[in-house]
């Protein structure tokens, strides 16, 4: 063998070599000695009221994963992303931690705004992002989402199911007002909420609009201009520190005595501000830590015990969405690992590991179906201040179930809210059903 | 009609007694020191975070509720004595004199460390504490629930613009700040001790700004960003009004006060372009403000 041709396979060793080497991290059979998560939520400002116990459920939860020897063996390393920073601080964050492929999964995020901005960019690099809020109904509305998830369910479900209580509860309602915060998800709860009573009682008239601006700390005018109206409903899914200032505003103004009032985020601030009797709240999904199939899961008691040592108040229902998203996640990667032998997952299998799931939650179910939305049931109800109870509670409650109110893959939500009739209402669970 | 009315004239008055709070200490120290305090929102919400937690701590111990309102005035002290010597003297007589575009980048940097500082000291969620708003209890007036915290608002507000005319008009402090504020060097000159006038005027003007925040706690949340917020609603009030007139921030409060109301009673999708609005038309028709002149050193 000549010295060129001894040359020539050194270097092709080499190359074999190199390129083995560099072909590694891809290969879905080696486990990393650590998985990334980023979790984006507000944990500044007044969205932190929401955000914050998002945040704790994560903590909480991934403890309770790494104490268990993390997933398929391998620890859960999350980083927090603030997205009190706004949408370009949220998407350069993004941008950054999905650069490094340790970060496989993104959970991502609470703002609707902040998940529209990020959901093209995570079909674009291809990285599974799962909101664990990110309600608007808008963000997985074309059907065509290969890697954003959204196991919570949307703002159709949500505020379809506010409008058919009320109805059942109030058959007599006339008039009605809304204060919103201004922004995707206040609008599109509007438009939907609006849609249904049309539906359903097409007379019933919309007598103020209100959208003040998200972060607004002064109500004071909005509940006099809502008093004035005279409605017989105010509805509004106000949240955050909004939620807590127009709710100590409007009490002692006696906007809750004028008007039959809905809270749709009203849970959240239930072991906080002291809300009167017969607020119509719900929690945007199934995720009231007391209702009566959480409190027959023993994880679902386990989590909200645990909750309440660290963190000094029991988990409003962010805190459960959060948890319940880790849970989505935790079985995703669970069931890949399963199709492919025990290996390691890349990100596309991942994502394909997601579709079509249906994962036991703490609270209920949750199924994702072919457009990669979330099928959650929605509960609603009432406060009330039941004896023996510090906090006010959630009473006379419903629970729809979760494909009873989303509307089929591919159709447009306001649409399908046009073709219900007071018949289909009449099919449905009534107030005080669920306990 | 009346029914109609009054709710809107309250709203307008109470929400203009907010915005005055937070606009009258900026326009003070500007037609004093020549200075646009940048950092101005920052004070703002430092009153208001130190007068939550003060009130807070009322609360906790199970102290006389009624303290509370002490409580409220006492931290806008608090910082203006702190705050304002502290910053008159690293900075503020510093860059007096310079150029604008130095005053303004040194008053910004200002603002960014105090509200890191905030944020270092007390946190980032939101601060309630509505024990004064509670203890005045409510006025119905027509069919509408008032607070009589509100109303309270609007005549400070009004003891707040005839003080501090009195203090400028009928006092030797008001007449040597008068006499500084007119020809700088002619009062230096005449043995006034311009750089005492400063400090007193800048000091008042921390303590405006913090009586402004603290006074607002009772009815709204404290949470970061407030500053900011502040600040740009001053910048417009006192650009309305005219740069350095308290009657001017006095009346331009009035004015932005009376169209947000009027945007949420029947636009309220420019309920948050309304005070930006009004400014614009107003600098469009007088470039110097309402009260404003060419020269307007005026207080």
């Amino acid at each position: 063998m000549s010295r060129i041709n001894i040359s020539r396979i050194g270097i092709a060793s080499l190359a074999v070599a190199v390129g083995l080497a560099l072909a590694a991290p891809a290969r879905a059979e080696d486990k990393p000695s650590s998985v990334g998560v980023g979790v984006f939520t507000f944990t500044s400002g007044p969205a932190a009221a929401y955000g914050m116990p998002g945040k704790n459920a994560a903590d909480l939860m991934i403890d309770k994963i790494n104490a268990k020897g993390g997933i398929g063996g391998v620890p859960v390393k999350a980083t927090f992303v603030d997205e009190a920073q706004g949408a370009q601080g949220v998407i350069a964050e993004y941008r950054r931690l999905v650069s490094d492929p340790a970060n496989q999964v993104m959970v991502a995020a609470l703002s609707s705004a902040n998940c529209l901005a990020l959901a093209p960019i995570a079909e674009q690099i291809g990285v599974p992002t799962v909101g664990w809020n990110c309600d608007t109904h808008q963000l997985l509305a074309d059907g065509k989402s290969k890697y954003v998830f959204r196991p919570n369910g949307n703002t159709v479900p949500e505020f379809a199911a506010y409008a058919i209580y009320l109805l059942e509860r109030n058959p007599n309602v006339k008039s009605v007002a809304i204060i919103n915060p201004d922004y995707a998800f206040g609008h599109d709860a509007a438009t939907i909420f609006k849609a249904v009573l049309k539906a359903l009682k097409p007379d019933v008239q919309i007598v103020a609009e209100l959208y003040p601006k998200l972060g607004s700390p002064n109500y004071q005018t909005e509940i006099t201009r809502l008093t004035t109206a005279r409605p017989d409903v105010v509805f509004s899914n106000l949240w955050g520190a909004d939620l807590e200032n127009f709710v100590r505003q409007a009490t002692p103004r006696g906007l809750f005595r004028s008007s039959q009032v809905i809270l749709a985020l009203g849970e959240t601030v239930l072991q906080r501000v002291e809300l009167p009797d017969d607020v119509i709240v719900g929690v945007l999904g199934d995720g009231w830590w007391m209702s009566p199939d959480a409190k027959a899961n023993p994880a679902a008691v386990e989590f909200a015990d645990a909750y309440k040592a660290r963190f000094g108040e029991y988990p409003v229902f962010p805190a459960i969405k959060m948890a319940n998203t880790l849970i989505f996640v935790e079985a995703a990667y669970r069931a890949a690992m399963e199709k492919n032998g025990g290996k390691w997952p890349s990100r596309a299998e991942l994502a394909e590991a997601m579709k079509g799931s249906r994962i036991q939650t703490l609270t209920g179910t949750t199924e994702t179906r072919s457009d990669n939305d979330g099928l959650v049931d929605q509960i609603v109800g009432v406060t009330s201040k039941v004896p023996g109870q510090s906090a006010t509670t959630i009473t006379e409650m419903v629970r729809y179930k979760g494909d009873q109110l989303m509307p089929k893959v591919g159709t447009d939500p306001i649409a399908w809210i046009s073709t219900l009739t007071p018949e289909f209402a009449k099919t449905l669970p009534k107030p005080g059903s669920y306990k | 009609m009346l029914n109609a009315f009054v709710p809107l004239l309250l709203d307008s008055l109470a929400n203009a007694a907010l915005i005055f709070f937070a606009a009258v200490g900026l326009t003070l120290v500007f037609s004093v020191l020549k200075i646009l305090n940048v950092a101005h929102g920052s004070l703002y919400s430092i009153g208001g975070y130190l007068a939550a937690s003060m009130c807070l701590f009322i609360a906790s111990h199970h102290l006389d509720p009624h303290l509370s309102f002490v409580a409220l005035l006492f931290s806008a002290v608090l910082v203006a004595v702190v705050l304002g010597p502290l910053i008159e003297f690293s900075l503020i007589r510093w860059i007096s004199g310079k150029s604008e575009a130095i005053q303004i980048l040194v008053t910004f940097g200002l603002f960014l460390i105090l509200e890191d500082l905030q944020r270092i000291i007390f946190g980032v969620q939101s601060y309630y504490e509505d024990t004064p708003m509670r203890l005045l209890g409510t006025t119905t007036l027509g069919d509408v629930v008032y607070l009589n915290y509100q109303l309270l608002l609007i005549g400070m507000a009004l003891a707040v613009v005839i003080g501090l005319r009195f203090l400028l008009r009928s006092t030797r402090l008001g007449r040597l700040m008068t006499a500084v504020v007119a020809d700088r060097e002619m009062a230096l000159a005449i043995g006034i001790n311009t750089d005492r006038i400063f400090l007193i005027a800048f000091s008042l003007g921390v303590f405006l700004a913090a009586l402004g925040g603290a006074l607002s706690t009772p009815t709204s949340g404290i949470a970061p960003g407030l500053g900011a917020d502040t600040m740009v609603l001053a910048f417009a009030v006192a650009a309305i009004g005219g740069l350095g007139q308290i009657e001017g921030a006095a009346l331009a409060s009035l004015i932005v006060g009376a169209a947000r109301v009027i945007a949420i009673y029947v636009a309220p999708e420019l309920d948050a372009v309304a005070p930006y609005a009004v400014m614009l038309i107003v600098l469009l028709i007088r470039p110097y403000g309402l009260l404003g002149t060419v020269n307007i050193r005026k207080v």
